[in-house]
């Protein structure tokens, strides 16, 4: 059984149709890099998923759950329940900016799965050192690097120990070197096997990391394969000439 | 001279017992109001949105001493309310006060409000926060840091307009001071009642000064 199948997914905001028709699945371990020209629907597409943006038509069977058959979604507690195997990292970071690092890493545990408090310091702890931020716990989001934020942010994803792990664009907003520390943090989870989602522009991570690549353009998916696939034997004219615009 | 000075300043004494008093009840009455405005008012029901935006409107939009009197000499003017809804001077003023200062606060906590990015909800919903959790643990803290200097201000507005009531008998500091610059013919008084306030306005900024060092971030 694979971990996520859409079948038909349509979206519109308004008039403006954005996803029309999109089908994919996604197996357990696998991590795809979602790539596309900007307007796409690439994050519309991972906002459906995770119910951020309620999508207008086709079916969303996550982890053998339904979160939406034929355009129709499952009730509330039920969406809360089959997205809650899913965690997402923003472009923007969107840490607490009131709590300190520890704080927004223990939160979600504490509070949603009342998680015993001790414990979860105790995963924090181990998650920081993972993402070799274990100096930092005590300190505010507002004193941390860009790089950093994001790091801490996975790190927070984390804790809630998702089966899947959506990413919208995480680099976008770093410069080079903060984007290689980040970029390392998701090299290792995709290592480790986590089912990882990416919007991204970093062709590297595409190329080093993910084992599929989705190709995101007309409202639609244009081609999803093998890295090699999609840089080497592109099906589509448009995919080809995006793919030379960025290298 | 300086006993002269003394001796006013122990008879405005009696009055900072009613500033004091009307000081505090306003502010722990209406924060909370304000706040429970606020929700409503940025709230999902139009009908509770267009009333609240209406008494904010009201409440901002006409003088508060209008509303001291309103509150004092109107109220038992409504049909029916000529034995009900005589109030003394001193409940007219809190009622006044805080009903007025609920609709200023409204306006300053949905301000810190919208300052709340919309990532923040967005990453409380993935994180599978309710939406109760949401407010509680994640905007609220954060819209009350962006609103306390806004409060601090309107806090030091309060204590100055607390010398309002005066145009309704009640025996605050001013009241006090004034009747001694008619019955003892000395100016003085009103220097003396004017530092009065400045020593609450100092304690004032300097609580504020440190709530907001404590909860920075
Ligand atoms: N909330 C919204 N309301 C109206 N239109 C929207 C909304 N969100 C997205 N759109 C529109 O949907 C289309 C797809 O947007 P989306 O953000 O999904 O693209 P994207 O592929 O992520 O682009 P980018 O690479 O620039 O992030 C765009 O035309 C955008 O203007
Ligand atoms: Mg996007």
């Amino acid at each position: 059984m694979s971990i996520l199948e859409v079948n038909s997914l349509k979206k519109s905001f308004g008039e403006v149709n954005v996803l029309d028709g999109v089908s994919f699945t996604v197996e357990k371990g696998d991590a795809i890099a979602v790539i596309g020209p900007s307007g796409s629907g690439k994050s519309t597409l991972l906002r459906c998923l995770i119910g951020l943006e309620r999508a207008d038509g086709g079916d969303i069977v996550i982890n053998g759950k339904n979160l939406m058959q034929n355009g129709v979604y499952v009730n509330d507690r039920q969406m809360r329940d089959v997205c809650s195997c899913m965690g997402m990292v923003f472009q923007s970071f969107n840490l607490f900016p009131h709590m300190t690092v520890m704080d927004n890493l223990i939160a979600a545990p504490v509070s949603v799965r009342k998680e015993d408090k001790a414990s979860a310091i105790a995963r924090a702890e181990k998650l920081l050192a993972d993402v070799e931020l274990s100096d930092k716990a005590n300190v505010y989001p507002s004193s941390l690097s860009g790089g950093q934020k994001q790091r801490v942010a996975i790190a927070r994803a984390l804790m809630m120990e998702p089966d899947i792990l959506l990413f919208d664009e995480p680099t976008s907003s770093l410069d080079p070197q903060l984007t290689a520390e980040v970029l390392a943090v998701m090299k290792q989870l995709a290592e480790k096997r986590m089912t990882m989602i990416v919007v991204t522009h970093e062709m590297g991570f595409a190329r080093e990391a993910a084992n599929k690549v989705m190709f995101m353009g007309d409202k639609t998916i244009l081609q999803m394969g093998s890295t090699e696939d999609i840089f080497e034997r592109p099906s589509d004219p448009r995919i080809k000439e995006f793919i030379q615009s960025i290298l | 001279m300086f006993k002269d000075l003394l001796d006013i300043a122990i008879l405005l004494t009696d009055g900072v017992k009613y500033t004091a008093t009307l000081f505090v009840v306003t502010m722990i009455g209406s924060l909370p109001l304000g706040l429970l405005l606020t929700f409503m008012r940025t709230g999902k029901s139009r009908i509770l949105r267009g009333i609240t935006g209406f008494y904010v409107y009201i409440m901002r939009g006409t003088p508060l001493l209008l509303q001291l009197y309103f509150f004092y000499y109107g109220l038992p003017f409504i049909p029916g309310m000529r034995n009900v809804l005589v109030l003394d001077r001193f409940t007219a003023a809190m009622l006044a006060f805080v009903l007025n200062y609920a609709a200023y606060f409204c306006e300053i906590f949905r301000g810190g409000m919208i300052s709340v990015d919309k990532g923040q909800y967005e990453a409380a919903r993935v994180l599978g926060f309710s939406k109760g959790q949401t407010l509680g643990k994640i905007v609220l803290p954060q819209m009350l840091r962006v609103s306390l200097p806004s409060i601090a201000n309107e806090s030091i507005t309060l204590v100055k307009d607390t010398a309002l009531v005066t145009a309704i008998g009640v025996t605050e500091i001013l009241y006090f001071a004034k009747a001694t610059v008619n019955r003892q013919a000395v100016f003085t008084a009103y220097p003396v009642a004017a530092v009065f306030y400045l020593v609450m306005t100092f304690a004032i900024t300097k609580l504020f000064d440190y709530l907001e060092r404590r909860y920075s971030f």
